[in-house]
Formats: structure tokens, sequence, C-alpha cells
């Protein structure tokens, strides 16, 4: 019986545990993307932020839609998402308030080096026909997310519809990284951020199976931008410190963070939020 | 082979040298999934006693529902669980989502069948001549029951350590409920699913050892304490 | 000495199926009953019935001169059962023994109750308190089971078949437990046990349950003295007037005999002399008339022994037999069973 009460008795302390006893300082709630989230950027972002305006920033990386659907849920306080007909979407349904871009990144075809399509250093329209007609392995996210979304505008601005059908279209519903690597598998080709590629370069020691093939042009830019969650719609929400994150990050100080960040030793966002 | 041979030895490197992020994963599993089986326990074993002790019209039924929630994926119960403690949900008040707390309802969802369902079969399993026993030496009905219930102490622990070891490894209601927060509600198993995806495969594998000689020693334990019951 | 048990009209049923049928039952308390009977008789039935472990589907139960209408562990506090193979509680042995005391609030001088109990099953306390559960042998248990429910001094003590499975040695002690229980204390014994020459012993009275229903025993002659082996695995007892019982088998070191009554014949004549047929002359006694069977016990005084036998009633009118009768008993050598 003792034995017992030893065990209860070490439980409950472990119970106490788990609740939050000191006071937490003030914390933001972020829904943010999964891509995002990978270059490792908040990592950096979030400490900095901490130190200058003392508020903690939490966050959540889910797919772009979800994300979305956090803030209209109300369930975050800030979103940092790279779907920009989406956002304004967002904000016109009046979900979202105060929405400003703050950096960008890009986008790349990368594919085997073989490449039986015969796409490298075409501009992304001809490069995804010529997918087409060959019927090339292509693999995408078909997850919703920022890249997804990204992915399937570039494609209606070719003209190809009926993907969801083709045999050598592949839908992985996952994250960018694990796209490549199945990408990889496969010998095909998929559409991914710069900064999920210097990732997946680095794991591979330089000598990536697959290698960039398509990449400067001005349809593959990836824009990224803030919005605050809406406190007219969701009075719960942290409109202040959404606020706060706001102004720090298209700020001077936040901005230089964003354009010192190195993946690898190499640059992967250019700061360019527009003064207000 | 190079590959996981790296990922091998970076494991060991981050548990040796008590890397934050892989010790915020383990003790952040362990105090979420401790806090919802101590509640499950509270409310399964009694639960489960009543089940398997008494006979009433309708419990054929009631341990058919029972057993059938035994089946609950923990993406469904996730999405229940969200659906409810979301912003927008009736219980968003209590601001649940993205908490150690609001994990732990939804692991306690998961865990409750399963205390119920083992606690009343490991009661039912009991020689019934034990309940007469003690019956025969003057105890009163509370008594006797508390008394039968000490005697399938060992068959219950066996169900609670069941239970532990399903919520220890679930991944959809951590991810769903909890969102894989760094530092607040990333766990052993998100962190395995999530972070691996960008590549922290050392990390992955030494959760992932970290997980299996727990789901061993759990399995050693129950195999111990079914001999004895 | 008053009942302390006394039945009316009970009958019990399970799903339908009438097990016990019962006009009247009574226990005088500080008595030591033997119930007998077949298995599936109804015997742990009605054990169960007095334990108040079960209530009857029909029937009125008396405990203490008081009807009992709902049993319950008031009753269960003075009146113990020990099951047939009773389990232990996964406890200690000094657990196990304290269970029945601790329930009462009894929980004063616990260590000292233990130790008498333990002694008195011939179990060394030094060496058994602390012992677990599984850390006994069969025999062991059973003295342990016995041992929980005599240090709770109960009023009275049912036993169900308590030294069946049970090595010789735990039986033996078992045994002297059980006959201080009721010597020392004075607790009410209903014992139910195959063990004959145990029952004989230790109980003054026997009751027999058949199909459910409760038949007086019909007690076996019992012959002991000193059984002189003869030639062809016969063995000889002699009489006081001179007579010899003859009995066929292998009795070992004993000198008991069990002859049923309904094995032995009575007639007027003498018959023809037979090795293996006993054939003795003696006087009636007594002449019972056995209500339920129809059947009379008939007594004779043969040399010093008195030996029962069962004739009907039609026959007792044929022989006209009477008390003082001059008759002839005969059984064969082989109906004799020896005791151990």
């Amino acid at each position: 019986m003792r034995k017992f009460f030893a065990f209860l008795v070490s439980v409950a302390l472990l119970m106490a545990l788990a609740l939050p006893g000191v006071a937490a300082p003030q914390y933001l709630m972020m829904a943010t993307t999964t891509s995002t989230d990978n270059t490792g950027l908040l990592n950096v972002l979030a400490p900095a932020f901490e130190k200058a305006a003392g508020i903690e920033l939490r966050w959540t990386a889910v797919g772009t839609g979800k994300a979305l659907e956090l803030g209209k849920n109300c369930d975050v306080d800030i979103l940092l998402v790279h779907a920009p007909n989406k956002e304004k979407k967002f904000v016109e349904d009046g979900y979202g308030v105060n929405r400003r871009e703050v950096m960008y990144n890009d986008f790349v075809i990368i594919g085997p080096p073989s490449d039986p399509a015969n796409i490298k250093g075409l501009d992304v329209i001809s490069a995804l026909k010529k997918i087409r007609s060959h019927e090339a392995l292509f693999v995408s996210r078909g997850d919703n997310s920022g890249t997804h979304t990204k992915e399937l505008k570039l494609w209606k601005e070719a003209g190809i519809n009926g993907l969801d059908k083709e045999k050598w279209y592949i839908q992985t519903g996952q994250g960018m990284l694990n796209t490549i690597n199945i990408a990889t598998e496969r010998d095909g080709y998929t559409l991914t951020d710069r900064g999920t590629f210097i990732k997946y370069e680095a794991n591979h020691k330089g000598t990536p199976p697959l290698v960039i093939l398509v990449e400067g042009d001005k349809l593959l830019l990836n824009q990224y931008s803030v919005i605050a969650v809406n406190p007219k719609r969701c009075p719960k929400v942290k409109y202040d410190l959404a606020l706060k994150f706001i102004d720090w990050i298209t700020s001077q100080e936040g901005q230089k963070v964003i354009g010192d960040f190195r993946l690898m030793g190499k640059q992967l966002f250019v700061p360019n939020a527009a003064e207000q | 082979m190079n590959y996981i041979l790296e990922g091998f030895i970076g494991a060991i490197n981050l548990l040796l040298t008590k890397d934050p992020e892989t010790y915020s994963a383990i003790w952040t599993t362990l105090r979420i999934s401790t806090l919802s089986i101590t509640f499950t326990l509270l409310l399964g074993i009694p639960l489960g006693f009543l089940l398997g002790h008494y006979s009433f019209p309708g419990k054929r039924v009631l341990r058919t529902i029972v057993d059938t929630l035994l089946a609950l994926p923990t993406v469904v119960v996730g999405l229940l669980v969200y659906a409810f403690i979301s912003r927008r949900g009736p219980f968003g008040e209590l601001g649940l989502l993205f908490t150690i707390p609001g994990v732990a309802i939804g692991q306690f969802i998961l865990a409750l069948p399963i205390v119920v369902s083992l606690t009343a079969s490991a009661i039912e399993g009991m020689d019934p001549k034990v309940y007469l026993t003690i019956k025969t030496l003057g105890a009163s009905n509370k008594q006797a029951a508390i008394a039968s219930l000490w005697e399938g102490r060992y068959a219950v622990l066996a169900a609670a350590i069941t239970a532990y070891s399903r919520v220890i490894s679930e991944v959809g209601i951590s991810m769903m409920i909890g969102g894989n927060i760094k530092w607040h509600t990333r766990t052993i198993t998100t962190a395995i699913a999530l972070e691996t995806g960008k590549g922290e495969f050392s990390m992955g594998i030494a959760l992932g050892a970290v997980l299996l000689a727990f789901a061993f020693f759990a399995n050693t334990l129950v195999s111990f304490l079914r001999r004895r019951a | 000495m008053k009942d302390i048990f006394r039945l009316e009209n009970v009958i019990h049923q399970y799903s339908g199926r009438t097990v016990l049928d019962i006009q009247n039952f009574e226990v005088k308390e500080g008595e030591a009953l033997a119930l007998l009977g077949p298995n599936g008789s109804g015997k742990s039935t009605l054990l169960r019935i007095l334990a108040f472990l079960e209530k009857p589907t029909k029937g009125r139960v008396y405990y203490d001169g008081k009807m009992v209408n709902e049993p319950s562990f008031a009753h269960r506090r003075e009146v113990t059962l020990l099951l047939q193979n009773s389990p232990l509680l996964k406890r200690s042995v000094e657990e196990n023994l304290c269970y029945g005391l601790k329930v009462r609030g009894k929980t004063s001088n616990m260590q000292e109750k233990v130790r008498t109990a333990l002694e008195m099953v011939g179990l060394n306390p030094q060496k058994f308190a602390k012992r677990k559960w599984f850390e006994l042998s069969g025999g062991e248990a059973q003295r342990v089971a016995l041992a929980s429910r005599l240090i709770l001094k109960p009023r009275v003590l049912l036993l169900d078949e308590p030294t069946s499975s049970v090595d010789s040695e735990s039986a033996k002690v078992m045994k002297e437990a059980i006959l201080k229980a009721k010597s020392q204390w004075g607790s009410t014994l209903v014992i139910v046990s195959h063990d004959l020459a145990w029952i004989y012993q230790v109980t003054e009275r026997a009751l027999s349950l058949f199909n459910g229903k409760l038949i007086n025993h019909v007690p076996e002659n019992v012959l002991s003295g000193n059984w002189e082996p003869r030639n062809g695995s016969l063995f000889a007892l002699k009489l006081s007037d001179g007579q010899i019982i003859m009995g066929a088998g292998n009795p070992m070191e004993s000198s008991t005999a069990l002859l049923d009554p309904k094995d032995v014949i009575i007639c007027a004549e003498k018959p023809e002399e037979d090795s293996a047929l006993n054939a003795l002359e003696g006087t009636i006694v007594s002449m019972n008339l056995a209500r339920d069977t129809g059947q009379v016990l008939v007594k004779t005084l043969v040399g010093d022994k008195t030996i029962s036998s069962l004739v009907t009633e039609k026959s007792m009118k044929n022989l006209h037999l009477h008390p003082g009768l001059k008759v002839f008993l005969h059984f064969k050598a082989s109906a004799l069973k020896w005791l151990q």
C-alpha cells in the first residue's frame, strides 16, 4: 500500500509541473506555413523580437490553407504567409487587417540532371508546357499550401488544366522537403521554394540528386506578408501585440534581421516592406 | 547507409549533450501524457469497475460501445476536440488550443475507452470465488467492492500502462491540438513527424529511440503484471 | 440448546430449476452438523444460504431466533464460510488473516491474533506471516484460508470440503483446528465432507441431501477392533460371544471397517455356511421407521456390537420382526469398507 501512495504523490508532483507555474511573459500566437518554418528564419526572428519588444513569439507551422483557417477561427493572433491572392481575399472578407508585405524569396523548378523534358534555362511557362507535352513526372505538394497555390497558378497561366487525373502528375499532400524526397525517389520534377532547396542541397552535401533547372522568372517570386487577425471579429485576439510585431518586422531593425539571415551561408529572403 | 549511421551518431550526441530542443520534446511529452493519464485513470478505473462488476440492463450494449471507441483514430479525436476548443467553438473562451491541457483533453478521450474496457475485462476475468471469499470474511458491499478492485490491481495497472503507451505514442491529437509549437507543445511524436520533414534526422532518431525505450520498458512491465494478475 | 439456524419451507431455484427443497431444518448453537450427499445435491447451495451469501427464492430463514429478510454483511460478521479450494487474497499471509479483522474494525492486537491463528493451523508465524500468496503450497494456502476465519472466532463456521485436495499433514492439522474452534469457543460447525471417518469423529449429527431434499442420514456401522488376518486375504474380528465377523480386503494398519446397513440382510433362519458370507446371530434391540424412505432401521445386538440394517416395512411385517427377537444377519465379507 505504501508503494502505491508514493506513486500517487510522484504523479501529483508531475502533474503540478504540467500546469503553467510562473506567470508567462506576454506571448503572441502566430500561424505560419511549414516552408517558412523550415527555413529557420523564425528561430532567428523570434528571439530578436523578444529582445526588442519583450514579447514571446509562438508559432504553429501548418499549410497555408490551415493557417488562414486558424485566423478565421480566431485561434491565432497573426499570420505570416505567402499566398497573396488568398491573403487579399482574407482581408476583403474581413478576417484580417493591416496586411503588410515583409519579404520575398523565390521558387525554383528542380528535376533530375538528365532533364528528360528539356526545360533547363526556360521561363517557367514554357517549362511547364514542355513537362506536360513530355508527360514527364511532376510531383506536387497538393496540400493547399502557399507553394501549392503558386504552382496551381502557374499551371493556369500556362493554360494547362485537368492535372488531377493525369498519371504523370503526383500529389503528395505533404510538406516541401518530403515532397522533394519523393520527387528524388521517382526522378521527377517539382516546384520548391529556394529555402527548402538549399536545405535539401545541404543534406546531400552539395551534390543533390535533383538540381535547379528553372529560376529567376518574375512569376516565380514568393511574396511573404503579415496579417493581423481582425479584432472586430475576434475580440479575444491580442491585437496590440500583433501590431507591435508588424511594426517591428517592417521597421529597419526587423528588415535587417531578415536581410542578414543566411541559410547554409546563402541569403534566402529579400526584405521589401514598403514605407507606410 | 552513411546517412543512417550519421543520424544515429547525431542522435547519441543530442541525447548525451542534453540538447535543449530534444529534451524539451521529451519533457513536454511526459507532462502531457501524465496529465491526461491521471484523469483518465481517475475516471476510467471506477467506470471500468462498475461496468465489469455489476449486471444491469444494456450492459452488453454499453460494453460494445466502449470497445468500439477503442478504435478511435487519433486524427478524428484531434479534429473533434479542435472543433470544440477552437475560439470559434463552444469552449473557445477557455483558450485551450495550442496548450498542454488542450492536448491532454484529446488524449483523455483517446485513453478513456482503453482504461474502461481493460479494467472491465480485468474485473470480469477475476475468479468469482474471490468476491465470495471476501464477503465470507464479513465485508460490507462497499468494502467488498474496494477489496475486489485491489485484487485486480495488477491487471488494472497493466491497463493503465497500456493506455499510457497509447497516449505517449500518438501523433494526431498532439499535432492538431498542440500545433507542434517549439518549447511549448512540441512532443516526441510531433517532433519526429514534423521536424524530420525539415531535415532534423538526428533528432528524429534520438526521440524515436527514447520512445522505443519507453515502449520496451512499458511492455516488459505489462507482461510482468499480467503474470502476477 | 437453542437453534442458531432455522429454515422453514425453503425453496431455492436457479433459472427455474429447483435446487433446494427443505421443509424443516435446524442447527443448534454449538453443535457440529455434517451435510452429506452426492455432488449436485445442493449442499453448497445450502451452505451459501446459511452463510448469508444468497437469499432463498422462497421460504424463511431464521438466525438466532430472528427472521432474516435480507442477508447482509452484519450477519456475515458472525457466520463465516470456508469454500472448497478457497482462494486467498493477493497479499501476504499476515494481511490475509487481518482482512476479516480490519473490516470489522477490530484492529487491536492483530499481531498477536495472527500468531495464534497461524500456530493453530500448524504454520510457523516466523516463517509464514510475511509470505506472499503465491509462495504457498496448496495445503499451506488452504490452512491460511482456514486461519483467516479462525482468527475471527466466528460464532458459526461453515466448511465446504475443507480437506479435500489437500495433503494429509495439512488435513490433519486443519481437522484439529476445526475441532478446537468448537471446543474452545463453542463455534457451531456445519461441515460438508466426504471424509466419513472424520465426519463421524467430529460431528454429532449428519444429514443427507439428495436432489435438494433433506433425508436423515443412516449412519454406517462402524466395526473396530483387532482384525486378525486369515487365509485368502480375509480378516477376522472376534466378538464377545465367540462369533467372528469376516472382512475381505486390505485393511493396512487400521482396524476399523464400515458396513452399510443396506448391505445387511435379516432372516429368521441360519443360512448355509460360507466363508465369504457372514452369518451372525443376534437379538433385535430397537426398530425405527425412517419416515421419508419408508424403511425401518433395525438395530441388532451381536456379541458386543450393535449392527444396523434396513428393511422395508413389508419385510418387517413378513418376518414378524420385533425388538427382542433372535434373528440372523448376513452380509458379504466383501461388503466391508476399510477406513484409513
